[in-house]
């Protein structure tokens, strides 16, 4: 049995809680028959996915969901062998290629071409093409994305692409622009309350409104960790009466301990400290993007406002040197420092200019 | 005739050249001398010796002579004359309780020092005149109060003291606003550029009688011959013979044993061959310690002949087995009636690092632990017709911690080399430029033996060099021989200690360092770091340790600019890296060579690897593993549920939103209750996790920690490690008891069966009929069923690995479909074992055959 996440999971579009105008558009689009290659793109947990495979059966049908899953031996020019894992179905295909690594630009080659240069056999088949679903282009690398252009042009007869990421700005502009961009936003609170009211019906339970409203303002718009939540909540507490404790993950809990220990002392001890928390973090294989973003946060939060834009600055500044480097608690520990003197400065109203 | 030569030399070229002041103090100088010279011959004939052998130099033919020092040189020859005897003699009697030998010779340094009276002590000692000291012997008394004659030796005359001597007494005028280093230091090299002098002179002028030139280095001429040559540790000397001699016995028999009377009381180390404990001996070392001549003299004097094995040899496996072996088991080596004995020099350069068994390392343990049941000719004992290893064999390497000798040590007597006093080297090194002809000062001398850091072989490869441009041993000559002697091999520790602390005074003087460039510290450091060839391992020291500083750093500027730095660094490094940029390598060093102006304080604290970047990647790295396996786990239920799960597995997803909440989903509050009185709703909560965890196939495991109680594990991922920080559990999620566990374990295990079951029947039956389910699996699975704990834990490990036969391929029962079918009938398959066991018997190669080919 599956979790609710994908037990509920909606699978026709017009079974989607929100964004109904997109649900719309979607669908008319998929019976104009002239279907152009995709880019969904927006904040994890916003309903991409679905989104993407309520599209698939509007065009193809139920038979879209008898998926099969197998994996694949690719060959690196170095020889190595190369995993990935292939979800299909008749009408589809899903990669994920950042499952490669360096070597995505290997798979989107061979599997793209092999898919383009056959034609669909099934005579019952609504579309004459098939769809290959790219999760994760934003971390394609470019090698990849140049291999992505022209196989996007010149397979057009048999095959449409619908590219899936999280932000629009590390995919190059020719792919851009040969794709129609969909935003999907997050959902907001009341949409997320919804249908997390939702769920709880077909569960068979009733959810107390105050749980649901806190859960979906923990979720931050992500509507997947908010099902998630949900799920928690009830296995933890069955009867769901009395004081119910919401779960947060518990790096973000530990982020949180991290900010309010920089703001709570600036000295080189409390550096180390910082750091052998922030080792821990990272041995936990959180993303350091996303430590360094959640600690920020909070940071951000809770001190005076002449700080917040040049907390936020650094933590850019910083976030993109750890993307280019290799020892990524460097940058964390150098923002931490560059953090803790603005706000020592800040505090004591001494001129950083004259130190520099 | 000799004076007049002199004073009216003198008086030229003081006019010449000289400012007034010194001029003066030249000419008192002068006239003080004069009646003590004419007293004298021996003062006299030197100072005329010296007059005369200048005397051509002034003249104007040779124009590119430098009067000043010349006159410095006139004027400090004649002075210390009367000053330096007096005051040596004075002295050494003040000094002599720091001598233990009578006819020990003060150290240049020493006499040096003590030139300490007043400006107007010349005048007074100067009448005193040298050739009327008593020849008695001094008497002094040691501190425990033994009392020793130092026999007064008839005074050599040596100029190169005495005019450090006279400058210094000079300089001492105004007592010491110089400090004495930059005083001795001013002195080397008045006295190099004197021997420049006196070089270009006999270049110039005479043809000199030259030595004929003996081509061998003299690290070999010197070589000690002989166990008493040795010099350095006189304990590790002995060490080495004491085990050598514990062999003999063994080697040479009973009729040399007589010499060892008290080998019964040490039998107890001895084995039935009466071997030492330890089979082998290694020496380990900084290079240049008499590391291999140890290992041969010791031999020599104890009557072997030594073979060696070293670096220019292959050192694989088969060298073992093509001479070393033969070699011992003969027991002497070729044309020679000693017995051999083996020297493996550079041992751990050797291969053995690793499993493999042929390694040259793993063999010569084989070699030692030789029981004696292996044949081998013998040649001595001729009472035992098996041989194991009955010769010593001695190992030298230069660092034993290598991980080639990781299996080697715990079967060797381990001698560690140490960098030996400093005084013996002088010592030695002292005789050998006497016997050379060199003059050389003991100051000159120790500084070499510092800059070599007791790398004797260096000192005289140094040595032999100076001798090729003169005579004569001076600081100056010295500093320039072994500039490239101070870029010794750097260790990330070391290199790391340098950045944070200051260089120590004596390292200083070692390295031979002006203030100046004590103060230049970027080319020094980089040079080192760049040597050391560790950038990343450096760098992360340095992030280690910057921030451990005590200096007070109010603002943290400090900080953010070596932050700054590192970050550099590793953008630079990452360049370099991935986009294979390796010219960038060259300026890594620089990028944490700032720390030191940042960081770096006196008596901070020795600066250790960094420790915690190490167990930050082991621990990311289990953690990883961890986070693959549980993706496998994913996987497969994506598989069996029609691609349910696959959006939980992307990235970042999987550990920031579904390892967190799996873990609260699977530990709900349960109480351990029979499931046949449990309530409905405990049932479904039940029934709801063991669902999730059947598909996702999280089981608990068993396991007996040490005190014997019995818990249940969360496996094959623990996955609870993402709710587990600083070692602590996520506060609320409770803990399920043993109780539950071993429930929701039951279950888990029966769902796992029987959905195993089903998918045998469902998607085995048609195309994949030949690899049908092994029989042994279906029956432990059948067994599973009883709740008996142990059995289940073997029976997975069986399960895990279905039964292949010889060729690796899968075993199969050809009668599949009878298998599938049956579903609990165990009793049927019990025979089906038995069966499968007579036929495993026989299943090298196993075909299908029709019976009519055995007809």
């Amino acid at each position: 049995m599956s979790l609710w996440v994908d037990q509920y999971r909606p699978r026709t579009l017009d079974a989607l809680n929100y964004h109904k105008g997109l649900s719309d558009r979607l669908k008319s689009l998929s019976a104009s028959g002239d279907f152009p290659h995709m880019l969904f793109y927006g904040p994890s947990g916003a309903g991409k996915k679905t989104r993407i495979s309520c599209t698939l059966r509007q065009l193809f049908g139920p038979g879209v969901e008898k998926l099969k899953i197998d994996q694949r031996i690719f060959l690196s020019p170095s020889k190595r062998k190369l995993e990935i894992n292939l979800v299909q179905s008749n009408y589809h295909l899903e990669i994920t290629p950042s499952e490669a690594g360096n070597f995505d630009r290997v798979v989107i080659q061979e599997l793209l071409k092999e898919i383009a240069q056959t034609q669909q056999v099934d005579l019952g088949a609504k579309q004459r093409f098939k769809v290959v679903v790219i999760n994760e282009a934003d971390s394609l690398s470019r090698d990849a994305q140049a291999a992505l252009r022209r196989t996007m042009e010149k397979y057009m007869s048999n095959m449409r692409i619908i590219l899936c990421a999280n932000s629009t700005s590390r995919l190059i502009a020719p792919i851009k622009s040969r794709c129609l961009l969909m935003r999907v936003a997050a959902p907001n609170e009341e949409e997320i309350l919804d249908v997390l009211q939702s769920v709880a019906r077909r569960a068979g339970f009733d959810l107390p409104p105050e749980a649901g409203t806190k859960i979906a303002e923990d979720s931050g718009g992500n509507l997947r960790k908010a099902v998630l939540t949900l799920e928690a909540l009830k296995m933890q507490s069955p009867d769901l009466t009395g004081p119910l404790s919401i779960a947060k993950p518990d790096w973000e809990l530990y982020c949180q301990k991290v900010a309010d220990l920089i703001i709570g002392e600036q000295s080189p001890g409390r550096v180390m400290e910082v750091r052998s928390k922030f080792y821990e973090l990272l041995s936990h294989c959180i993303p350091p993007t996303v430590i360094l973003k959640t600690v920020a946060e909070r940071v951000v939060d809770k001190v005076d406002d002449a700080l917040k834009a040049d907390i936020m600055h650094w933590a850019a500044f910083y976030e993109v040197r750890m993307r280019t480097g290799n020892k990524k608690i460097y940058h964390l520990e150098a923002w931490v420092i560059k953090v803790m003197s603005l706000y020592k400065h800040f505090f004591y109203n001494i001129d950083m200019s004259e130190f520099d | 005739m000799s004076m007049f030569v002199s004073t009216g030399l003198l008086s030229n070229t003081l006019a010449g050249s000289l400012q007034p002041k010194d001029a003066l103090e030249f000419g008192v100088a002068n006239g003080l001398l004069n009646p003590s010279s004419s007293h004298s011959q021996g003062t006299t004939r030197t100072s005329s010796q010296a007059t005369l052998e200048h005397s051509p130099i002034s003249t104007p033919s040779v124009p590119d002579l430098d009067p000043q020092s010349l006159e410095m040189n006139f004027g400090s020859t004649f002075l210390s004359n009367g000053l330096l005897l007096a005051s040596a003699s004075h002295n050494k009697a003040s000094q002599n309780d720091n001598l233990d030998s009578e006819d020990f010779e003060l150290p240049t340094v020493t006499e040096a020092f003590d030139i300490t009276p007043g400006p107007e002590t010349p005048s007074r000692l100067s009448t005193t005149t040298p050739i009327h000291i008593p020849r008695s012997n001094v008497r002094a008394t040691t501190f425990d109060g033994k009392t020793i004659y130092i026999r007064r030796k008839p005074k050599i005359f040596d100029p190169a003291p005495r005019a450090a001597s006279s400058l210094s007494a000079r300089t001492i005028g105004n007592l010491l606003n110089v400090p004495i280093h930059r005083l001795l230091d001013q002195l080397s090299m008045t006295t190099a550029a004197n021997l420049a002098r006196a070089d270009q002179e006999a270049l110039s002028h005479s043809s000199e009688t030259t030595t004929p030139t003996r081509d061998t280095l003299w690290v070999d001429r010197y070589r000690p011959q002989k166990f008493m040559d040795l010099v350095g540790n006189e304990k590790v000397a002995r060490d080495a013979m004491t085990w050598l001699k514990e062999w003999d016995f063994c080697v040479f028999g009973k009729s040399k044993g007589k010499k060892r009377s008290r080998d019964g009381e040490e039998n107890l180390n001895t084995d039935e061959f009466r071997r030492p404990k330890e089979k082998i001996l290694l020496l380990s070392g900084p290079p240049g310690l008499g590391k291999t001549t140890l290992a041969h003299v010791v031999a020599q004097q104890a009557g072997y002949e030594v073979m060696e094995i070293n670096a220019s040899d292959a050192r694989t496996g088969s060298i073992i087995d093509d001479r070393i072996r033969p070699a011992l088991e003969s027991g002497s080596a070729i044309g020679s009636t000693k017995p051999v004995l083996l020297v493996i020099d550079e041992v751990d350069g050797a291969t053995g690092a690793g499993d493999s068994s042929s390694t040259f390392v793993h063999k010569l343990v084989q070699l030692i632990l030789a029981k004696p049941r292996r044949k081998g000719r013998s040649t001595h004992n001729k009472g035992h017709n098996a041989r194991p290893l009955l010769r010593p064999i001695i190992c030298i390497c230069n660092d034993h911690n290598a991980s080639s000798l990781a299996k080697l040590r715990p079967h060797t007597y381990q001698i560690r080399f140490n960098r030996p006093a400093d005084i013996h080297l002088v010592k030695r090194l002292k005789d050998i430029c006497t016997i050379e002809g060199m003059k050389a000062d003991a100051r000159a001398l120790s500084t070499l033996v510092g800059a070599a850091r007791g790398d004797l072989r260096g000192c005289l490869n140094a040595l032999q060099f100076v001798k090729t441009r003169g005579k004569d041993v001076t600081e100056l000559v010295i500093r320039k021989a072994t500039a490239g002697m101070k870029e010794t091999d750097s260790t990330v520790t070391s290199v790391l200690n340098n950045l944070f602390s200051p260089l120590s005074k004596k390292r200083v003087r070692e390295m031979g360092l002006t203030d100046e460039d004590e103060a230049r510290y970027v080319g020094r450091l980089s040079h080192e770091v760049g040597g050391a060839g560790r950038d990343t391992a450096i760098a992360s020291g340095c992030f280690g340790h910057y921030a451990t500083m005590r200096r007070h750093d109010a603002n943290l500027s400090r900080h953010e600019k070596g932050i700054e730095w590192l970050t550099t660094f590793d953008q630079f490094s990452s360049a370099m890296y991935s986009d294979g940029d390796f010219a960038l390598i060259q300026y890594l060093p620089y990028t944490v060579v700032p720390f030191y102006p940042l960081f770096h304080e006196r008596s901070g604290e020795k600066v250790e690897r960094n420790q915690a970047d190490w167990e930050h990647m082991t621990v990311t790295r289990s953690n990883e593993e961890i986070l693959k396996s549980l993706s496998r786990c994913l996987r497969n239920a994506t598989i069996r549920h029609g691609g349910d799960f696959r959006h939980l597995l992307s990235h970042p997803i999987l550990q920031t939103e579904f390892a967190p909440y799996i873990n609260r989903i699977i530990s709900p509050p349960l109480r351990p209750v029979n499931s046949q009185v449990i309530r409905p709703q405990e049932k479904a909560l039940m029934n709801r996790l063991v669902d999730i965890m059947a598909s996702l196939e999280l089981r608990f495991v068993q396991e007996k920690s040490e005190d014997g109680t019995l818990s249940y594990r969360l496996d094959p991922p623990p996955i609870d490690v993402f709710v587990t920080y600083d070692g602590k559990r996520a506060s609320d999620i409770t803990v399920s008891r043993y109780a539950v566990r071993h429930l929701v374990s039951l279950e888990v295990d029966n769902r796992l069966i029987s959905r195993d079951t089903e998918f045998v029947e469902k998607g085995k039956r048609g195309k994949h009929d030949f690899f049908g389910k092994p029989s042994t699996k279906e029956d432990t699975d059948g067994e599973a069923e009883y709740p008996n704990k142990k059995a289940k834990l073997d029976t997975r490990d069986i399960a895990d690995k279905p039964p292949t036969d010889f060729f690796g391929r899968l075993i199969t029962i050809q009668s599949a479909s009878s298998t599938k079918a049956a579903d609990r009938k165990n009793v049927e398959r019990r025979y089906r074992v038995s069966y499968k066991f007579l036929e495993g018997n026989s299943a090298a190669v196993r075909k299908p055959v029709k019976v009519n080919i055995f007809l």
